[in-house]
C-alpha cells in the first residue's frame, strides 16, 4: 500500500513507466545475444566499481612520497573496512581489464566492429588504451617497491620510440626518475583526468549502441543487411528479447558472476595481485629481485625483452596498437561478418591470440 | 588483402628510418638501463665500492666487498663508509681525513669503533670478562671474534657454540648462559617470523616492530655483560614485554582471519544471488 503510494508519486512526476517501456521494453535485444554479449555493460559496472571504491580512498590517501604508503597503510590496517575497499580496487583493477579483453575478443570475432559500427569499435578500444593507462598510474600511487620499480621500468619503455620518445619518458615522470612529482602526475591522470575522458567515452560508446541497436549474431544474420546500407538504419529487432526484463536479468547474472570472482580471489588468493614487495615503502636505492609488470603487460614486456633492437619492439607494440585500434578501417569492406567463412582473418586473430599467450606465460617465467 | 600489410609495413619502414638516421641513438644504454638493476649500478658508482673491485686491487680487497654484499650490513643499507666514514660519492677525496676517514681500526679499538653505532652492546661488553680481559690484555674476544667482520651475519644464539668459545675457556659456563637465553631467545625468533609474516600479508606491524626492536636490542645488550645470573633475573621481565607483542600479534592474525571469513561470505551472498537471477531468466525465457 505504501509502496504503491510512494511509487505513484514518483510516477506522477518523472514518468517512470513511460521511461522504461520507451528504453528498456521497446528496446530490443537480438535473438541469440548469449551472456557474451553482456559483457560491455559488466565492464561499466566494473569501471562504477573503481570509481567508487577508488572514491573511499581518496578519502584518506595523501599523495605525497612521505606520507603515501603510510595512508595506504592506515586505510588497509586502521580504517574500518578500509581492506574491502582497496582490496576491491586492487582486484577489480585487473578483472576490468580481462572483461574488457574478452569483450573485445568476442566483439572480434563476431565481426561486429564493421559499418555502420567503427566508432563503436573506435570508443571502446580507446577506453581499453585508457583503463591500462588507469591501471600504470594507479600502480605507483601506494609508494610500494613494486610499484615504484615497475613505474621506473613502464616509464622508460616510451623512451625506445625515436624523436617523440625521450618526451613522454620525461613527460611521464617529470623528470629523470621517478619522484614526488611523478606521483603528483600520475595521481591527476589518475583519479581525474583519466576516468573523466573514459566516462565520456562510456557516453560515446553507450549512445552508440542505443542508436544503432545490439549487434546480431552473424550466424543468425543474413548478410546483406550488414553491407547494403548506405544510410542511418537502427536495427530494432522485432522479433527479439526485450531489454527489460529478458537481456537485463543476463547482464545482472553476469555482474553478480563478476562480484563472485571479485570475492572469490580476496577469500582465496587474497595477495595475488599484491605481491610481497607491495608491503614495503618504495626505496629508490633498493631494487626488488625481480621486476615484473602486471599479467596484462607481460606479453609486450616479453616483446621489448625478446627482440633484440627495441625501436623494432616498440614498433611492433605501436603498430599492433594502431592497427587493432583502426581494425574496421583496415578490413575488406565488402566481406562478410561470419568469421568462419573467412580463414584469413581467423587465422591472423589465432596467431595474435596465441602469440599473446605464448609471451604472456614466457614473461611470467622469465 | 593486400591492406593488411601495407599499412603496418609502411609505420614500420618510417618508424625504423627515423630511428636509425639518429646515429647516436642509445640502443645499448637503454636496453641496460631497463634490465639492469639500478640500485647496484648505483651503489657500484661508490667510490669505495669501484676501486676495491677494480683490477688494480688484489683478490683480498675484493674478498672484502664480496663479504660485504652479503652481509648483514649490507642487506640493513650499512655501506662501507657508515664505518669507515670518508666520502664515497668522491672518489679524489673518498680517502681523506678531512672527510672523516678512519680507514682499518687498531685490534684494540674494535670495539669502540663497532661500539659508534652498537652503544649499549659496548657498554655492556667494556664492564664484561670479554671485555675487561680484552681491555687490560689487549688479547681475547673482541667483537670480530664472534661476529666476524666484513661479513657479519645476523646474530643468533648458533654463535655461542663450543667450537669458538673453548678457544678460550671451557664450554660449561658458555652453556649456561646458552640455557638462560634460551625462552627469551626463542620467543625473539617466533615474534620476529610473525611480524614477517604479518607485514607480508599487508598487515601493519610498525609499531610491534619498534617495540620488538627495542625488547631485542636490550636484552642482547644485556648478554654481552656475560653475566648470567643478570640474564636470568631479567629474563621474565623480558618474557612480559615479549607477550604483549605476542598479544597484539594474535589479534592481527585474527582480523586476517575475520577478512577472509567477510570476504568467504560475501562470496556465498553472491553465489546465491546469481543463482536467484539465473532462475528468474529462465522463469522469463520459458515465459
Amino acid at each position: 500500500m505504501m509502496w504503491g503510494k510512494i511509487k505513484h508519486w514518483i510516477e506522477v512526476r518523472i514518468g517512470l513507466e513511460e521511461l522504461i517501456n520507451r528504453h528498456l521494453r521497446s528496446f530490443k535485444t537480438p535473438k541469440g545475444a548469449g551472456f557474451l554479449s553482456t559483457l560491455g555493460f559488466v565492464a561499466m559496472i566494473a569501471f562504477i566499481v573503481q570509481v567508487i571504491t577508488g572514491i573511499m580512498l581518496l578519502l584518506y590517501y595523501v599523495p605525497h612520497p612521505d606520507f603515501a604508503f603510510q595512508s595506504v597503510q592506515t586505510i588497509t590496517n586502521e580504517i574500518p573496512y578500509g581492506w574491502l575497499f582497496r582490496l576491491v580496487h586492487n582486484i577489480g583493477s585487473n578483472i576490468i581489464i580481462g572483461v574488457i579483453i574478452i569483450h573485445l575478443l568476442h566483439v572480434f570475432l563476431r565481426v561486429s566492429y564493421k559499418k555502420p559500427r567503427e566508432i563503436t569499435w573506435v570508443s571502446g578500444c580507446i577506453m581499453f588504451f585508457l583503463v591500462l593507462l588507469t591501471s600504470i598510474t594507479g600502480q605507483l600511487l601506494p609508494w610500494n617497491q613494486t610499484g615504484f620499480w615497475q613505474t621506473t621500468v613502464t616509464s622508460t619503455i616510451p623512451a625506445f620510440l625515436p624523436i617523440i620518445g625521450e618526451g613522454i619518458s620525461s613527460y611521464m615522470r617529470g623528470g629523470e626518475f621517478v619522484t614526488g612529482i611523478t606521483l603528483s602526475r600520475y595521481f591527476s591522470f589518475h583519479v581525474v583526468i583519466l576516468p573523466v575522458i573514459i566516462s565520456v567515452l562510456i557516453g560515446l560508446h553507450v549512445l552508440m549502441i542505443r542508436r544503432q541497436g545490439i549487434s546480431t549474431s552473424p550466424s543468425l544474420e543474413p548478410e546483406s543487411i550488414e553491407t547494403s546500407n548506405t544510410e542511418f538504419k537502427r536495427e530494432d529487432h522485432p522479433e527479439g528479447q526485450p531489454c527489460f526484463p529478458n537481456f537485463s536479468l543476463k547482464r545482472l547474472f553476469m555482474v553478480m558472476i563478476y562480484f563472485v570472482i571479485v570475492f572469490f580471489i580476496m577469500t582465496f588468493m587474497q595477495n595475488i595481485f599484491l605481491p610481497p614487495e607491495t608491503n614495503f615503502p618504495a626505496n629508490p636505492l633498493m631494487t626488488p629481485e625481480s621486476i615484473r609488470p602486471p599479467w596484462y603487460f607481460l606479453a609486450p614486456y616479453q616483446l621489448i625483452k625478446t627482440i633484440p633492437n627495441d625501436i623494432l619492439g616498440i614498433t611492433l607494440i605501436v603498430i599492433f596498437s594502431v592497427g587493432l585500434m583502426f581494425w574496421p578501417f583496415f578490413d575488406a569492406k565488402d566481406a562478410g561478418r561470419n568469421i568462419q567463412k573467412r580463414p584469413l582473418l581467423l587465422s591472423l586473430a589465432l596467431i595474435v591470440l596465441a602469440l599473446w599467450a605464448i609471451l604472456t606465460i614466457w614473461g611470467m617465467y622469465s | 588483402m593486400i591492406r593488411y600489410f601495407i599499412i603496418p609495413i609502411v609505420v614500420l619502414i618510417g618508424i625504423i628510418s627515423t630511428g636509425l638516421s639518429l646515429a647516436s641513438y642509445r640502443e645499448t644504454f637503454e636496453r641496460e638501463f631497463m634490465l639492469s638493476p639500478w640500485s647496484i649500478a648505483k651503489g657500484e658508482t661508490s667510490a669505495c665500492i669501484q676501486c676495491h673491485t677494480s683490477d688494480d686491487m688484489g683478490s683480498e680487497m675484493h674478498e672484502i666487498t664480496r663479504q660485504w654484499k652479503e652481509s648483514w650490513h649490507a642487506k640493513n643499507n650499512i655501506s662501507c663508509h657508515d664505518c669507515h666514514g670518508g666520502a664515497p660519492e668522491d672518489a679524489s677525496m673518498s680517502m681523506m681525513h678531512q672527510r672523516g676517514f678512519k680507514g682499518s681500526p687498531q685490534n684494540i679499538d674494535i670495539p669502540e669503533f663497532c661500539g659508534t653505532c652498537h652503544i649499549a652492546i659496548l657498554d655492556n661488553f667494556l664492564v664484561s670478562g670479554h671485555g675487561e680481559t680484552f681491555r687490560n690484555t689487549g688479547e681475547g674476544p673482541n667483537c670480530t671474534t664472534c661476529h666476524g667482520s666484513h661479513n657479519v651475519q645476523q646474530a643468533s644464539m648458533d654463535i655461542i657454540n663450543e667450537q669458538l668459545c673453548s678457544q678460550c675457556h671451557t664450554y660449561e659456563r658458555a652453556k649456561e648462559m646458552k640455557q638462560a637465553l634460551f625462552t627469551v631467545e626463542s620467543k625473539l625468533n617466533t615474534i620476529n617470523k610473525n611480524l614477517n609474516r604479518l607485514k607480508l600479508l599487508g598487515i601493519a606491524t610498525d609499531n610491534q616492530e619498534k617495540s620488538f626492536f627495542r625488547n631485542h636490542a636490550e636484552f642482547r645488550a644485556l648478554f654481552h655483560s656475560i653475566d648470567v645470573d643478570a640474564v636470568r633475573a631479567k629474563s621474565s621481565d623480558y618474557t612480559q614485554k615479549l607477550e604483549i607483542i605476542e598479544r597484539e600479534i594474535s589479534e592481527s592474525f585474527k582480523q586476517l582471519a575475520f577478512r577472509r571469513n567477510f570476504s568467504a561470505y560475501l562470496f556465498l551472498i553472491f553465489i546465491g544471488l546469481s543463482i536467484v537471477v539465473f532462475l528468474l531468466l529462465k522463469s522469463y525465457e520459458q515465459k
